[in-house]
């Protein structure tokens, strides 16, 4: 209630509800998408490197592209021309399985609920006005040109609708997360 | 878990000093857990995830040879039965710890690789670890912040409500760091139990805490500030302080016995290909009074080569005039016991030409590349030596 507190058959239903609510939106992207094996070894640390830069680049891209007000000076060119140019770098052409893919999709939801004794005290506490937040419902979903590493589309929102432990939820989430996906993307550069 | 053994020794800790007689017995070994409940399956679980996570890490270390050995000494500190429960993950951080998860994911960090001077020292820390995990002090603790920070959230919005300030706030939060502080003495008592039923020498387990403290007062000294107390408990600390450990420790360890060891010379033979690493990463710390300490404790009186290399660089990387001049005198000691060790002309050529001493710098450069021409910093060296000064 006071803090976050894991939940081991929630965070499985929502791996799976998740996986199948992607599947599901397959044909709706207009592209063939390759599921990532599970590499081992040296690609593992890779792919690792990878998914912890997309979500720092991703968190950049909330902080500092997203609201106007808050925009980098060095980015200050691109704002002017309405430009978007973040990149993970060309590195990313070493990511296993890159070699037979255009894009990378990357994605990552995280989802913490409040407690039945967390929503009786955000009852109580707004008798009082206070203000006490009910869980965290954050996603980010990123498209990444394999060739230049340029981040291509983006879409990212740190509280989301859709409960992911159900099947439903997680198709709701999935649909939000790729709200406006370029459908037949864009060839390589002519998106910067 | 309710194991009587265990309530005697619990005990012991308010009378440390007269447990020193008390025969110490571990409890019997539960075989391979899973996880129960709600709580601790949610904590397994998150463990997992930040274990695959680890596995793929840049900041671990893989080598077999020491993978293999520090699962050696676990393995015969605590059982064979026992030691099949944990993964040890090596993690390549300048840092005096060692931590354990829900699940027997141990991380020991390179920095206590470089601090521990034997076997018997290093059994010790895994041992202490092992504890943790035997006692699963990751869910109890995780229970007792739980429970704390409930309260915490009911009083502050209450109090809010009321417009009362939060009384409550301190006596809970202090809890929960004294609730940490037992399972340290806890995890400290069990993990000496099994120590002492292994062929280590047990007295060595405080060893290793009164050495911190003489770190922690050389590192204050050489930043200039004023050493902490060990004589009190702070109001956050998660750990009982190092003298307090040492205290009961050195009590508990009760007197020698014969045929204990601590195969010194065994760890040394072990750590020798990594101990310029260590002291590379230890050195970036930016912690002088600390690594000079470090330094000499590694010596222990026999400068090596490899420690005077280490010595240099420390001098050089602080910088003052008079640093360079003692940096130069090292890294002379150094390729004099050695005189194939390229890096230490490199470090006397960069401390000579920083302090203007430019014909002996350059010929110590020029000595380095012929010794290394494909080093990778060749081409700026290569430029420092041909600028004109």
């Amino acid at each position: 209630m006071g803090m976050f507190e894991p939940n081991a058959d929630w965070t499985q239903q929502a791996r799976e509800n998740i996986a199948a609510a992607l599947a599901a939106a397959q044909s709706g992207l207009g592209n063939r998408i390759i599921v990532q094996e599970q590499p081992v070894g040296e690609d593992a640390q890779v792919l690792a490197d990878y998914m912890s830069l997309f979500s720092s680049v991703a968190d950049s891209v909330i902080t500092y592209q997203f609201f106007r007000g808050n925009r980098l000076p060095t980015k200050v060119r691109e704002n002017r021309t309405g430009g978007f140019d973040w990149t993970l770098g060309s590195g990313v052409s070493s990511l296993p399985g890159a070699a037979d893919a255009d894009y990378a999709l990357f994605i990552n939801t995280e989802d913490h609920f409040g407690s039945t004794g967390r929503k009786i005290l955000q009852v109580i506490a707004a008798i009082g006005r206070v203000h006490v937040e009910a869980g965290l419902h954050a996603g980010r979903a990123g498209l990444v040109d394999l060739r230049t590493g340029a981040l291509v589309w983006i879409n990212a929102d740190l509280r989301m609708g859709g409960d992911v432990r159900t099947p439903e939820g997680a198709q709701r989430r999935i649909s939000q997360l790729l709200e406006d996906f370029p459908g037949r993307p864009v060839p390589a550069g002519a998106s910067q | 878990m309710k194991i009587p053994a265990w309530c005697t020794s619990a005990a012991l800790v308010a009378a440390a000093s007269s447990a020193a007689a008390q025969d110490f017995r571990v409890p019997p070994y539960q075989g391979i857990y899973q996880p129960q409940g709600v709580d601790e399956r949610g904590l397994w679980m998150e463990a997992d995830e930040a274990e695959r996570g680890l596995r793929d890490s840049d900041l671990v270390i893989r080598d077999q040879a020491l993978n293999a050995y520090l699962r050696e000494v676990l393995c015969r500190t605590v059982g064979e039965d026992r030691c099949n429960g944990v993964r040890i993950y090596i993690i390549r951080m300048p840092a005096f710890n060692a931590s354990m998860t829900a699940n027997g994911t141990m991380r020991v960090f390179s920095g206590l690789l470089l601090r521990v001077r034997n076997e018997a020292e290093l059994a010790s820390a895994l041992a202490h670890e092992f504890a943790h995990f035997e006692r699963r002090h990751v869910l109890t603790g995780f229970q007792r912040r739980r429970s704390a920070s409930d309260l915490l959230m009911w009083t502050a919005v209450l109090s809010a409500v009321a417009g009362q300030p939060n009384y409550a706030y301190l006596p809970l939060v202090g809890g929960v760091f004294e609730f940490s502080r037992d399972q340290e003495r806890e995890a400290d008592i069990l993990g000496l139990a099994y120590l002492k039923r292994s062929r280590y020498r047990p007295q060595c387990a405080a060893d290793v805490w009164k050495r911190l403290m003489d770190e922690a007062d050389a590192s204050a000294l050489g930043r200039a500030q004023r050493s902490q107390r060990y004589d009190r408990v702070p109001f956050f600390a998660s750990h009982p302080t190092q003298q307090e450990r040492a205290g009961y420790l050195s009590s508990l360890a009760g007197a020698e016995v014969a045929d204990r060891t601590v195969n010194a010379d065994t760890f040394a033979v072990v750590m020798r290909p990594w101990i310029a690493q260590f002291l590379d990463d230890q050195i970036r710390l930016n912690d002088f009074g600390g690594t000079e300490y470090l330094l000499a404790q590694l010596a222990g009186g026999t400068w090596t080569a490899e420690l005077l290399h280490a010595r240099g660089e420390l001098y050089r990387s602080r910088g003052n005039p008079r640093d360079l001049v003692h940096a130069a005198d090292f890294y002379r000691q150094s390729v004099a016991l050695d005189p194939s060790r390229a890096e230490a002309y490199r470090g006397l050529g960069l401390a000579l030409m920083r302090a203007r001493v430019l014909d002996e710098g350059r010929a110590a450069l020029v000595r380095y590349l012929s010794m290394q021409p494909d080093a990778r910093d060749a081409p700026m060296i290569r430029a420092l030596i041909d600028q004109p000064l």
